[in-house]
């Protein structure tokens, strides 16, 4: 049954990343910064809590990307690299279940991380709780063990499952992991910075460069419309018709660079 | 079906470097038909287009120009490689799984209940001889133990055709025979074998019917019978009789009796006769001038003779 | 399905369809849910003594990044249509921008001419400017730019032409003033604003290495022009009235008089305003010069 094989190439997949040292190293990592969140938060009177909610979010927004580009290129280039592949394809497994199968255990791999991530943010900002005086507590702009924090993780989520998606793509097509790596960080730098492309003519008065930065502002994964940190942490509203909206695009354009990491995978040969 | 595998005019170019306008032509128009049941070797020497014609039988490659049909299907059908074993050269699996999970992953890629893939991983484990180390990880076995890691999971779904590139290498003589009499059992279950191999003792051993290989072009292909027996009536069997204790008279006078002398040792020589001669009276002749019969064998051709022969035209 | 050797024509275009309707998504998000603003947009590091601790030893380049969303905050929210909190971020992000350096030149220059512009080119806040001029002052006591810079605020925003003169007399006395600072400072301080004094400002500034600050200067000689204009057309105005009795109901009129060759434009192409009842001539409303400078008399 298609299913039940995407389903046993995702789990592998999860399977692996779990056996992988990468992912320990990165959550350790993250781990890390957490803490230092705590220690930063001493630094400046009074906006020590969301301090820590900006830092908490920032690394796990930021070490989720790092396993997205890092695991989702590594997985498939390296089997193509190492030519595991090849027994693997011999079986009747269609090539598209194997670009899909890959992609879905690769956002169950990012998912669970960054919950986990979440969950030991949530312990540090409930010990801030726990320990602030009551006065304190009245003056925060938003409670402590805020439940829209899930909506920024949420959001999070969303974002690296199109990092990955963007990340399987390359890796599709180049068997050189560090060329992978690289167009992958670019594209997610160019992301995060597409709000900025998009406005170009707002600042600049220049119409044909304009113009193709606009375009290239708009083609682009749109990294940085995933951002609503500084909402949440401030209490700002976010209506459903936006997350909906956020949800789409997300669900649109991964898909769509799936489909072109299966169209690529679909026409590779192997040597 | 007649035929486990046909190719018709089967061609394969690939690109040589970024600049070269001339691609390099790795197969060159091969036909071939292989029936079903029994060992079929291709054979030839290293990037002869070995390997080439097997992946694409499996779907890794695809040919620039011709056919192919494996089991009644062509390569890209899916319902093609559910039937079929593939074995690839120099193989590498997922070294973070174990034997057994690896088997168990593929036995479910082919649809079967959890249940039954956990069986079928031992059993095929133990036949290849690693049952032992099935739940250590691949990252930690000897390469004779990923070959035969790479024979198990080729047969993990009961295939009837079992296709292996170059399936000894890596493995020690007791490995080799190991394999050699997986391949001969496997036979008489009523699979058909298909695998290439650049060594030749190997496949005079196992295969009913070959195929040579020479820069991609077919330049034999046959029974091993017909093909050694059309090269012994070119170019001839004979007898070769080796005796010692003949001094150097003896055996100039010896010498004229046969096609070829040759002086293996001080007073032993080694007669070459021609097929038409009888080797009795010339074993007369050297009990009568002295000498002592070590030993009379007749001169088959030899695979490689017809090997060699062929891939230098 | 089988792999083909080629993406078909119909997978790319599928491909391309699902990215045309990501694209499609987001613009329907951005145009008809847009996330609310957050009023500290970006920053919440408002202390600039905290921010230059946690920048720990990469203060400049964390002074060029905010120097650059300076630029950016300025673009935007001049070609934005908004109302409400229009530049509201410049001094903010000037301050942090000049705590993490304080001999960041180009930003306190920046600050000087851009803080005390008068909506909608500005958040109209001379105060802010002078202050931000005074704090550089503190890091760099000789910098005549600085000192030039309070004097050049008064002098076009605030009116107060005594400050001006005080300003410009510290600014001839400090190393490396151009000449024509003390004679400026002098004139000044005998007969008040004019635009004599006020071109020798600005063609220091139209010879800036900075695009903005060109521009800004180009405005602001622009607005000269413009009341030189105003003072030309009443001129014309009040002959009118010698020469017929009458002052003139509408431009028309001197047209047809022969007095002016067609309806009078400022530099901007927006006519100027004429009310026949008070008889005076002022900026057409609308012009992109308004408000003009007060007090800069003479030609």
């Amino acid at each position: 049954m298609t299913a039940g094989r995407i389903g046993l190439v995702a789990w592998h997949v999860f399977k692996e990343s779990v056996r992988d040292r990468v992912l320990y190293a990165i959550g350790a990592f993250a781990l890390l910064l957490v803490t230092a969140s705590v220690v930063f938060s001493q630094l400046t009177a009074g906006q020590d809590l969301k301090i820590m909610k900006d830092f908490g979010l920032a690394t796990i927004e930021l070490a989720g990307a790092l396993m997205s580009v890092f695991i989702g290129v590594g997985l498939v280039a390296r089997e193509i690299d190492r030519r595991s592949i090849f027994a693997l394809l011999a079986k009747p497994l269609p090539r598209w279940e194997f670009v899909v199968g890959k992609y879905l255990g690769l956002v169950l791999t990012i998912t669970v991380n960054v919950w986990a991530m979440a969950a030991a943010l949530y312990l540090a900002l409930g010990y801030q709780w726990w320990v602030a005086p009551l006065g304190l507590r009245a003056s925060w702009p938003a409670p402590a063990l805020d439940l829209r924090l899930l909506i920024v993780l949420l959001m999070i989520t969303l974002e690296l499952a199109l990092l990955t998606a963007v990340a399987l793509f390359f890796s599709t097509f180049s068997s050189s992991g560090l060329i992978s790596v690289v167009l992958t960080v670019g594209i997610f730098i160019a992301g995060l910075l597409s709000a900025d492309l998009r406005g170009f003519n707002d600042i600049v008065d220049a119409p044909v460069l304009g113009s193709l930065v606009v375009a290239v502002g708009w083609i682009v994964p749109a990294f940085s419309s995933f951002d609503v940190k500084a909402q949440v942490v401030h209490g700002l509203p976010l209506g459903a018709g936006f997350l909906l909206h956020t949800i789409g695009y997300a669900v649109a354009y991964s898909v769509s660079a799936v489909g072109a990491a299966v169209l690529v995978f679909r026409s590779r040969e192997f040597k | 079906m007649a035929n486990a595998v046909t190719t018709e005019g089967l061609t394969k170019d690939f690109r040589a470097g970024f600049w070269r306008a001339r691609p390099h032509r790795a197969l060159d128009r091969l036909t071939i038909e292989i029936p079903v049941g029994g060992v079929f070797g291709l054979l030839g020497p290293n990037g002869a287009g070995k390997s080439t014609t097997l992946k694409i039988l499996v779907n890794l490659l695809w040919p620039t120009a011709g056919r192919a049909d494996v089991l009644g299907c062509p390569p890209g059908d899916v319902s093609a490689r559910r039937r079929l074993g593939f074995l690839p050269e120099h193989p590498t699996f997922y070294d973070h799984l174990t034997a057994e999970e690896l088997l168990m992953y593929f036995a479910g890629l082919f649809g079967h209940a959890p249940a039954d893939r956990r069986k079928r991983a031992s059993r095929l484990l133990d036949l290849v001889g690693i049952g032992a180390d099935r739940r250590r990880l691949i990252r930690s076995y000897s390469k004779g133990m990923v070959q035969r890691v790479g024979v198990a999971q080729a047969l993990v779904n009961d295939p009837e055709l079992v296709i292996l590139d170059e399936p000894m290498s890596g493995l020690d003589p007791v490995g080799r025979r190991d394999v050699r009499e997986l391949i001969l059992s496997l036979r008489d279950e009523g699979r058909t074998i298909l695998f290439s191999s650049h060594i030749l003792s190997d496949a005079e051993l196992l295969c009913s019917r070959v195929g040579i290989l020479a820069k991609g072009r077919l330049v034999a292909s046959g029974s091993l019978s017909d093909l050694t027996a059309a090269r012994s009536e070119s170019s001839g069997e004979g007898w070769e009789v080796v005796a010692t204790g003949l001094d150097a008279p003896a055996a100039d006078r010896l010498t004229a009796r046969a096609r070829r002398a040759t002086c293996i040792a001080p007073g032993r020589y080694s007669f070459a006769l021609p097929p038409e001669a009888r080797p009795e009276p010339l074993v007369a002749e050297i009990a009568e001038a002295g000498g002592a019969v070590v030993s009379v064998q007749p001169l088959r051709t030899s695979l490689e003779d017809v090997f060699m022969e062929r891939i230098s035209q | 399905m089988s792999a083909g050797r080629r993406p078909t024509a119909f997978g790319v275009l599928a491909v391309a369809g699902g990215l045309a309707v990501a694209a499609a998504t987001l613009y329907a998000r951005d145009t008809r849910y847009p996330p609310p603003p957050v009023t500290e947009r970006m920053l919440y590091m408002t202390s600039g003594s905290v921010a230059s601790r946690i920048m720990l030893s990469f203060d400049s380049l964390a002074a060029d990044v905010y120097w650059i969303r300076t630029i950016q905050h300025y673009g935007r929210d001049r070609k934005s249509g908004r109302r409400t909190g229009r530049f509201e971020l410049l001094q903010p992000l000037l301050d942090l921008t000049t705590s993490l350096d304080p001999h960041f030149t180009t930003a306190y220059h920046f600050g000087a001419i851009f803080l005390a512009m008068a909506p909608p080119d500005g958040p109209g806040r001379a105060d802010q400017a002078i202050a931000l001029l005074e704090k550089g002052l503190r890091a760099s006591p000789d910098r005549w730019l600085y000192a030039h810079g309070i004097g050049f605020v008064h002098y076009w925003h605030t009116g107060d032409f005594l400050a001006a003169a005080e300003w410009f007399e510290r600014a001839a006395r400090m190393p490396r003033a151009p000449s024509w600072i003390g004679p400026l400072a002098a004139t000044t301080r005998a007969q008040g604003g004019n635009r004599a004094g006020a071109r020798q400002i600005l063609q220091d500034l139209l010879e800036s290495r900075e695009a903005y600050i060109r521009q800004a200067a180009e405005r602001l000689r622009l607005q000269l022009q413009a009341l030189d204009a105003i003072d030309e057309l009443q001129r014309a105005v009040d002959e009118h009235e010698a020469d017929t009795g009458r002052y003139p109901s509408a431009w028309i009129e001197l047209v047809r008089a022969g007095a002016l060759p067609g309806i009078p434009l400022d530099p901007t192409g927006v006519p100027f305003a004429y009310d026949p009842a008070t008889h005076l001539v002022s900026l057409g409303r609308g012009s992109p010069l308004s408000p003009l400078p007060q007090g800069l008399t003479g030609r």
